[in-house]
This record gives C-alpha cells, structure tokens and sequence, in this order.
C-alpha cells in the first residue's frame, strides 16, 4: 500500500514520510469500507449504520488529509491536478451518501462501494503526485 | 417504482458516471487551461469527453431515456474512434484523455461504461413494456 518510492529530498523527505504513512492508513480504509460495502450489497441487504458510520470517517479522515496536503500544494510539479484530485476526495463521499441512501435495496451499498474504491484510488494518485519531483 | 432507469443498478449507473464526469472535466479543464496550445486536437476531445459524461450523468440521473441512449452511443463512438487514433498516430495525443487507448488508463472502464449503459436502457424499457 505504501510501496510509493521515496525520492532523495532530505527536507521534504520526512513530510513526505509522514503524510504517505498517514494517507496508506486513509486508502486501507477506504478501500475496507468499499469491500464491506460490496458485501453488503451481495448479500443483498441495504445500508445499515456500519457503512454509515464508516463513510463518515473516510470523510473525515479524507478532509483532515486535504487539510494536511492544501497548503503544500505549491511544492508539487502538477498542482491544479494535486488541488483537483484533493478536492475530489472529499466531495465524492458526502455525494456518493446523498445518492445510496434513497436507495433501500442492494444497490444504495452499490453506489458507496464505488465511492470509497474512487476515494482510495484517488488518494493513491494524490500521492504519486506528491512524489513526482 | 423499480423499473426506473435511475433506480436500482440504474443508481449505480449514475453514480460511475458521475465520477467520470467529475474526472473528465478536471482533466479536460487542467489541460486547457495549463497547456492548450501542446495538443489542441486531443484537449478539445477531452473537453467534448467531458461534456458526454456530464449529459449522461444528468440525462439517466433525471431518467431522460432517448437522451441518455443518445449519448451512450457518442460515448460508444468516441471512445472507439479516439482510442484507434491514440493507437495510430500517438503524435497527435502526446497526452492522455480518458479516451485515448480505449481507456486504459482508467482500467477500460470508458469502453465497457456505454455498452452496459446501453445494455440497462434497452433492458428497463424492454421490462417496462412488457
């Protein structure tokens, strides 16, 4: 999950360091939340407080991540895609609810499943960014 | 109340193409913006890439059926005509777009995307006739 390979820059090395070990912790969550959501949906039950609850914190965990990254933004070679894909991360989830929750069948987990596996992704990329020099 | 377009895996429908409209613009406006005049060509066909998903999204998310089978089929065709020519002349896409390589860079997901799009339309209007 963390097999991104560090670049030799000793100053922003241990930031680096420290926001891929924080954001390994976010995409392993994420990527949870979307097996048990998928699950869910082939066990053919609708959404529960489990999913709930874990949708909130990816969210919240993905915003303090936007949070940690934004004002280092100018450090990274493809900035507007680094801005795009963190403001990305944390408006998919609170969208992704809004769409699988009218949905009381299999298909509402379907929808969040797809969310968190997008999130995931996204914070993968967010840090491949972050490691081009 | 389940044979909807935008109910059900329909739902699912919308969601994927949501993301992908999402992904879409923010590419297609990144590379205007920031280096239009390197490949106006393929920029201009990740903008109009863009516009597709956007007008699927809205048209199955509000069930408009002939309007989303409509763009299903463009999004079947430019996918296939864009992912030939990145295939045959990659001189003129030095730069991906969702639709160069077929959408490989996107797991071919915009290559399979219209073809279950369209595969769910015929089948909910097929149901809801019958």
């Amino acid at each position: 999950m963390s097999a991104v390979a560090h670049g030799p820059a000793l100053a922003t090395g241990t930031l680096l360091g420290m926001f891929s070990a924080y954001s390994g912790w976010v995409i392993g969550a994420a990527l949870l939340l979307a097996v048990v959501s998928l699950v869910t949906a082939i066990r053919n039950r609708p959404m529960g407080a489990l999913i709930l609850a874990g949708l909130v914190l990816v969210e919240l965990a993905l915003v303090v991540q936007a949070v940690i990254a934004l004002p280092k933004a100018g450090q990274v070679t493809e900035q507007a895609t680094f801005v795009g894909y963190l403001i990305g991360t944390i408006v998919i989830p609170p969208a992704a609810l809004w769409w699988g929750r009218a949905e009381r069948t299999r298909w509402g987990p379907a929808v969040i499943a797809v969310a968190a596996f997008t999130a995931g992704v996204m914070t993968g990329r967010l840090l491949q960014l972050w490691d081009m020099p | 109340m389940t044979t909807g377009v935008n109910t059900g895996p329909g739902r699912v429908l919308v969601a994927v193409y949501g993301i992908f409209a999402l992904a879409a613009s923010a590419r297609a406006g990144v590379q205007i913006a920031a280096k239009f005049s390197e490949a106006p060509l393929a920029y201009s066909l990740s903008a109009f890439a863009a516009v597709v998903y956007i007008v699927l999204t809205v048209a199955l998310a509000r069930g408009n059926e002939r309007l989303a089978v409509a763009a299903c089929l463009i999004e079947l065709a430019g996918v296939l005509v864009v992912g030939t020519l990145s295939v045959v002349d990659s001189q003129a896409f030095p730069h991906a777009t969702v639709w160069s390589g077929y959408g490989s860079g996107y797991l071919f997901i915009p290559l399979v995307l219209p073809v279950i799009g369209l595969l769910w339309l015929f089948g909910t209007r097929r149901r809801g006739q019958g």
